[in-house]
This record gives structure tokens, sequence and C-alpha cells, in this order.
């Protein structure tokens, strides 16, 4: 133990927690909080559009909470941990006083920088420290000061030994229990208990889109729509490798094959929905070869850079005015025909979510059994290693562009079923962005998984939808999010894993493999 | 004379103003342990990679089962019954054992992806054949209970083994090895070799061998060729080989004879 080492380390991470907290306040965190608690729960902790005293005063000594947990390092003993809580605490709540006696100088100057910074409205500075004017600036060095230190004994008293056994002791008891449950139940419910769960979110699924409300049909179908491109680029990146920035171009295919072939203006084709989604389909396809082609020598970020290219070329072909009169241009499709089944033409909102469903449900077979095969499997090879791949055996070019193919197929579907819910599609809905969305939550999600890429969309298109509140710092909140899930999950949320196909059992295989180390045994699927 | 394996023809591989490999001629009979020595950069990796179509050589043929067969690509290779290992080992990492052994079968099945998504009949059946006899060369090579595990999860000698097993999934003539017991502790060492001895000896494949380890190299081998600077300076019995000359000051430099039977003679003196 060396006390200046600690008091800086200690110091600095004081500096760090109060930084944070500034850094919430600038971006107006309080506020949105505030505002998102009151929205989702139903409470109010607002007046007008500011939080409450009481609500700003819990977010404060939260925080302060947490900064003292963190303070101490596990392996030190008592004493030091309590002074290391001591220093963190007073760093962060004096630098955090400070800040405020800026904050209460600029009320009361009542100088407006609101040009500069948009959260640092009067009434939002106010309400920071606690709408106390300066006795606001003490009580909230005291709150971060003792509650700080109350987050460091607590933390002590429940990260040592004795605390740790007997949550242990717990642990064990909650799964000797669970072992005697389950074993407890019949055969038949402990096979099957898998498809009980499948058959439950089926049911959830077709009750959820008539119950609740057009917004969050929105929301479900534009998910949907992620889900479909995110599995059909698994096919392309996750299990061949191809790293593929121009995703979008399929997708814009497709889109344009049933809006070209379906709508008013400019042709007025009107072929029906069902036909002209296949069209697109096809074209999708005929794009891939036509794009696979020549790229298939190309690897990793030359692959990269050339399909980004193609996804390029595709948007500004479709937004010029050398094909005005055939794409509509700039100002893009409208008034596209929606499908119709069996008599029926799809109105609502929730059409279009079970029609997504449904997709994703064909999506999702198509690609397990895919991947499970010798065709997947020859995929996955040449993403781990061409060169051996092709010795032993497999053809790069043709499983390489078929990768393409099947996984353009998937986006020219759809962009079709996208064009056709929206009534509409221009240029812009087909820009890089989209690409980069697709990717990211492959990325986020996790590649080769189901689950995952479910996740992944949600996380990158769902939320975003559900969290209007927090519109301008969207984008923000991703990079921070993007940075912490590497940093954490840096297989993603819900990473794939293997099939168990020798399927031995438990016992043989501890005794040959005592000397392996960490062995990874998953089972996904039975 | 034997049915030959392989012949090489003249072969000649050049790099930029390098000829890494000199107008080898090479006669590999059916069902034997053929041995290719040499010091480093002798040429060795680039004539197995000749053969198994990584590069095509320059001039000169090179025949197998008396087909001609440079300029094919890999996996044509591949599927006539060629198949090799690596100097530095490439498995595919992140699939289990059992799936690297059912990647090595590509060659040997037929179904396709419409197969894949339909269930047809023929993908049932192919699936289970081909999944046991995956289990089935898995015990072969001693890797029974493994299957499941990722291939980069496995020790180092395992991984050695799992890659002939790779290799053997497609039934080959004619395997290629590529220096299998670098780097391996003397009791994997031993256990390769029985393991060589076995796919020879049971599942009767010619056996092509790339090997530092001399003395493994003179108890495995029914005959040996010596590469030095890309031509071949020697071939033969291992007897021959070991009291070679040009071997000799190939390994030892120049010189190196002379030194070598000084040795021999000393040696034999104090035995005396």
């Amino acid at each position: 133990m060396k006390p200046p080492n600690l008091f800086r380390k200690s110091a600095e991470k004081g500096l760090v927690y109060s930084l944070v907290m500034i850094f919430m306040m600038m971006i107006g965190f309080h506020v949105v909080a505030a505002n998102l608690m009151s929205k989702v729960f139903g409470v109010t902790v607002l007046r007008g559009s500011i939080p409450e005293v009481r609500f700003m005063a819990f977010v404060h000594i939260l925080f302060a909470f947490l900064f003292g947990w963190g303070a101490s390092d596990r392996q030190r003993d008592k004493k030091s941990r309590i002074r290391q809580g001591l220093i963190t605490s007073l760093t962060a709540g004096g630098i955090i006083a400070l800040f405020s006696v800026l904050l209460n100088y600029l009320v009361e100057a009542q100088i407006d920088i609101r040009q500069y910074l948009t959260a640092f409205s009067a009434d939002s500075m106010r309400y920071f420290i606690l709408n106390q004017g300066q006795s606001g600036i003490f009580v909230l060095f005291a709150i971060y000061l003792f509650t700080g230190l109350l987050g460091t004994i607590l933390a002590i008293i429940f990260q040592s030994e004795k605390a740790q056994t007997s949550r242990q002791s717990l642990k064990a008891k909650i799964g000797e229990a669970a072992q005697t449950f389950s074993d407890k139940m019949p055969t038949l419910v402990k096979k099957h208990w898998k498809y009980g769960i499948y058959a439950i979110l089926v049911v959830v699924l077709l009750i959820m889109p008539m119950r609740w409300g057009s917004y969050y049909n929105f929301v479900a179908s534009v998910v949907g729509v992620y889900v479909i491109a995110g599995i059909g680029l698994n096919i392309m990146v996750g299990l061949s490798g191809q790293l593929m920035l121009g995703y979008a171009a399929f997708f814009a295919m497709g889109a344009y094959s049933v809006a070209l072939l379906n709508a008013p203006t400019p042709h007025g084709i009107m072929l029906g929905f069902w036909p002209s989604l296949l069209v697109g389909v096809v074209a999708a396809m005929i794009g891939a070869v036509l794009l696979g082609l020549p790229i298939m020598r190309l690897r990793g970020d030359y692959l990269a850079i050339v399909t980004l290219g193609f996804g390029e070329i595709i948007r500004i072909l479709l937004k010029s005015d050398l094909l005005i009169d055939f794409t509509g241009g700039p100002r893009g499709i409208h008034a596209i025909q929606g499908p119709t089944l069996f008599g029926r033409s799809f109105t609502s909102d929730s059409d279009y979510v079970y029609l997504i469903l449904v997709f994703i449900a064909i999506s999702i077979f198509i690609y397990q059994r895919l991947a499970n095969s010798r065709t997947g499997r020859a995929w996955l090879a040449i993403k781990e290693d061409p060169i051996a791949a092709q010795a032993t055996g497999i053809n790069l070019r043709g499983y390489k562009l078929l990768a393409l193919i099947i996984g353009a197929a998937f986006a020219g579907l759809v962009g079709g079923i996208a064009a056709a819910r929206n009534a509409f599609t221009g240029p812009n809905d087909h820009s890089l962005m989209v690409s980069i969305n697709v990717l990211s939550l492959l990325i986020v999600g996790g590649m080769n998984s189901i689950p995952g890429i479910v996740l992944g969309a949600f996380a990158l298109r769902g939320l975003p939808e559900i969290l209007r509140e927090v519109e301008t710092y969207r984008q923000l909140a991703f990079g921070i999010l993007l940075i912490v899930m590497m940093l954490v999950r840096p297989k993603g949320l819900w990473p794939g894993s293997r099939p168990v196909l020798e399927k031995v059992d438990e016992e043989v295989v501890e005794e040959i493999s005592t000397e392996i180390k960490k062995p990874k045994r998953k089972r996904t699927h039975a | 004379m034997p049915e030959l394996v392989i012949e090489t023809k003249g072969v000649s591989k050049i790099f930029g103003g390098l000829t890494a490999v000199n107008s080898v001629d090479l006669q590999i009979p059916k069902g034997h342990i053929y041995s290719i020595i040499g010091p480093n950069g002798a040429g060795k990796t680039t004539l197995f990679n000749c053969i198994s179509g990584f590069y095509t050589p320059e001039h000169g043929e090179i025949l197998f089962l008396g087909r001609k067969i440079q300029g094919s690509s890999t996996d044509l290779i591949a599927g006539m019954g060629i198949s090799r290992t690596y100097q530095n080992i490439r498995l595919f990492g992140n699939l289990t054992a059992i799936e690297n052994i059912l990647v090595g079968q590509h060659t040997k099945l037929v179904t396709n992806w419409l197969d894949a998504i339909i269930h047809t009949r023929r993908y049932r059946v192919e699936n289970s054949t081909s999944l046991s006899e995956a289990k089935d060369i898995l015990k072969f090579v001693g890797l029974e209970g493994l299957g499941d595990y990722l291939a980069l999860n496995l020790p180092y000698g395992m991984q050695r083994r799992l890659e002939i097993g790779r290799a053997l999934a497609n039934g080959p003539t004619l395997l290629l090895l590529d220096e299998p017991t670098a780097g391996m502790n003397p009791q994997e060492t031993v256990d390769m070799v029985r393991l060589i001895r076995k796919l020879r000896d049971e599942l009767g494949i010619s056996i092509i061998l790339i090997e530092h380890d001399m003395k493994l190299v003179m108890d495995i081998s029914d005959h040996i060729s010596v590469l030095d600077y890309g031509t071949k300076i020697a071939e033969g019995m291992p007897k021959e080989i070991q009291s070679n000359d040009r071997v000799i000051e190939a390994y030892l430099g120049p010189g190196g004879a002379a030194l070598a039977a000084k040795y021999q003679s000393r040696k034999r003196n104090n035995h005396a």
C-alpha cells in the first residue's frame, strides 16, 4: 500500500466521475430522464417540462452512491478502501460544487448561453443545483460526500468474504432447488419445454399487433424489416465472411421493382404486389451476380470499399436526372399499391406486421437449415481460411457467389415489402446509412445467431423509435453504446454458437479432456 | 516398376529471380511413405504447393495416377484425391472438431443448398452417413469424444491430428504431410508416427512427408528424396541417404562429409 499512489488514483477517479456527471448535465440528461420517467411509468416528476427538486435530488443521490460504490479497489484492506472512498467522493463532490458555482453565477447574472450549449437553459441549470441557489451548492457537496461514503461502506460490506460465501451458499441452494424441481418434472416437459416457450412467443406475436396500437405496429414493422435484412446480410458477412457495405443496393432493387411495377406513376403497370415482389427478389439476385463476378478475388478492406461504391452508385443512379423518367428521380415513387391476399387488401399497420412476421419465420427457417448444412459449413470454412477451404475441395467462387445471391434475395424481398408498407420509396431510403445500420445490428447483436440479430435489430432500430425523446442525443448515445458493447461483449449481445453434433456424454468428455482449458460447449440446436 | 501415384517430370517453380524448385524429377510409388528432406529453404514446401495446386510450375509436368494435374485449381485437385496438411496448422478454428472433418468431406458429398432447405430424402441420408463417418475418423485419429470442441480450443498435438483427420475425410489416395511433428513433444511425436504408419497400413494411403526430424524420417520412410536449393541431390533408401556425401554437405556445409567420416571412424575406434 502506497498512500501517494492511492491518493492520486482516487483523486483521478473522482475527477472522472465528476466529469461524467457534468457531461450528463451538459447533454440535459436529467431533464430527459425525468421526461422519460413520466412518460413510461406515468409518475409525475415534472413541473412543467423541468424535473421536480425531489427527482433531481434522487438522481444526485443515486449517482453519488454509485460513485462511492465504485471508488474503492476490492483487493485493498478496509481502512484504505474507506480512505479511497473519501478521497473520491471529496474530489467528485468538490468539482461538481465548483461547477455548480459556475451554474449559479450564470443563472444569477442571467447570461444566456443556450446559443452555444442548447441544454443550458436557465431552468435546467437552476434545477441541477436543486433550485436552492447558493445553499444548493453546499447541499450537493454534502450529498456527494456522504452518499459516496455510504456507497463505499456498503460496497465493503457487500463484497466482504462473509457476504460472498453466504451469497454463494444461497446460489447453491437455489440451484439445488431448481434441480429437484426439474427432476420432478415429467420427462415430456423436460424434453420439450423449449417448444412451450416458442408456442407462447408465437401466441404473443399473434395477439400483440392487434392490441398495441398503430405506433408500436410501425415500430414493430421497422424492426421486422431489419431482422430480415440482418438475416440476409448475415449470410454474406457472418457465414461466408464477405464484408458487404452496399447492402442497401439490393434493398433498392427490391423496392424499386415493387414500386415501378406497382404504382400509378411513372409507368402505371400495376402488375400487382406479389408478382412484382417476386420480380424484386429475382432482380436483387441478378444484381448480386453482376456485382459478385468482378469482386470474387477481393477480400477484406478491398471488398468493403468496392461494395460500398456499388451501393452508392445504385443510389446516385436512382437519384440522377439520367433516369428521372424511368425511376422518378430524387422525388421517388409515391402511392405504391399494397398487397392483397384472398381478396382482402392490406390497409392497417397490423396487416403489415403479420406479413413481415410470416416472412421472418420463413427467413429464419431457411437460414437455420442453410447454416447447419454442407453449404453453411463450406461458407464458414471460407470465412475462417479461404485458402485451406479451397484446398479441402470447396469451390470458392461458387460458394461466395451463392452467399451473395441468397443474401441479396432476402434484401430484395424486404425492400419490396418496405416499399409497399410505406407506399413510397425514394433514393434516400437506400442510403449508405441503411447498409451501415444493418451491419451494425449484426455486430451489436452477434453474428450467426437469430436471437442476436433480433436483439440487434431492436437495439438499433426499435429503441431509437421508442426513445424519440432523446432524439438530439441519439447518435451520441449510439456511439457510447457501441463502444461499451465492443468493450464488454466484443462478440455481440447474443453471439452464435456451433451445434453439438457428436453428442458425447458429459462424463466421458470430462475424462478425456482434463487437459483442455475452458471448453466451449453450448447447446443451441437440439 | 510399381504403379506411380505421383510423377514429376522436370518441375520448376520460379519466383522472380529465384528458382525455388529446379527441374525436379520424382517417381513416387503407390502405398509408400515417401519423405522429402532438405535444409531450410530447399524448396520442399514449394514442391508441395505445386502438387496440391497452390502454385502452377513454370516448367515440367506433374502426373497424378498418370493424369496431368498442374494448372488445376486446388479444389479440383482435392476432388481428385490429394489431401494435405500445413506446416503451420490451418484448421477452421471457430468450427468444432467434427465440423472440420465434415468440411473435409466436402468433395465426397453431393447435396446442395436446395436439398438443405427442403430436407430432401437424399439430404437426410447423406447427413446421417457423413456424420457417422466423421465420428469414425475422429476415432481413427484419436479424438473420440472431443468432436464438439472448437478446433482452436484443442491442444497443439490434437490440432495436428485433427488436421490429418480433415485431410482424410474425403478419402484421399495421396496425403501430403508438411512437417506433421513440428513443435511436438516426444510423446506426441511417437503418437504421430504411429498414426502415420496406420494411415498407410490400414487405409492404404500413399504419403509424401516433409520432415526435419531425421530419426523419424529414417525410421518411417520407405523412400527418401533430398532437395537442396531447389534441386534434387539424392534419392534412395534411408540407409543410402544416411551415407550420401552430398546430403551431408548440404546440411553441414562444404567439407562436412569429410568431417562426418572422421567422426564416424573415431566413434568406431572408441567402440573397438
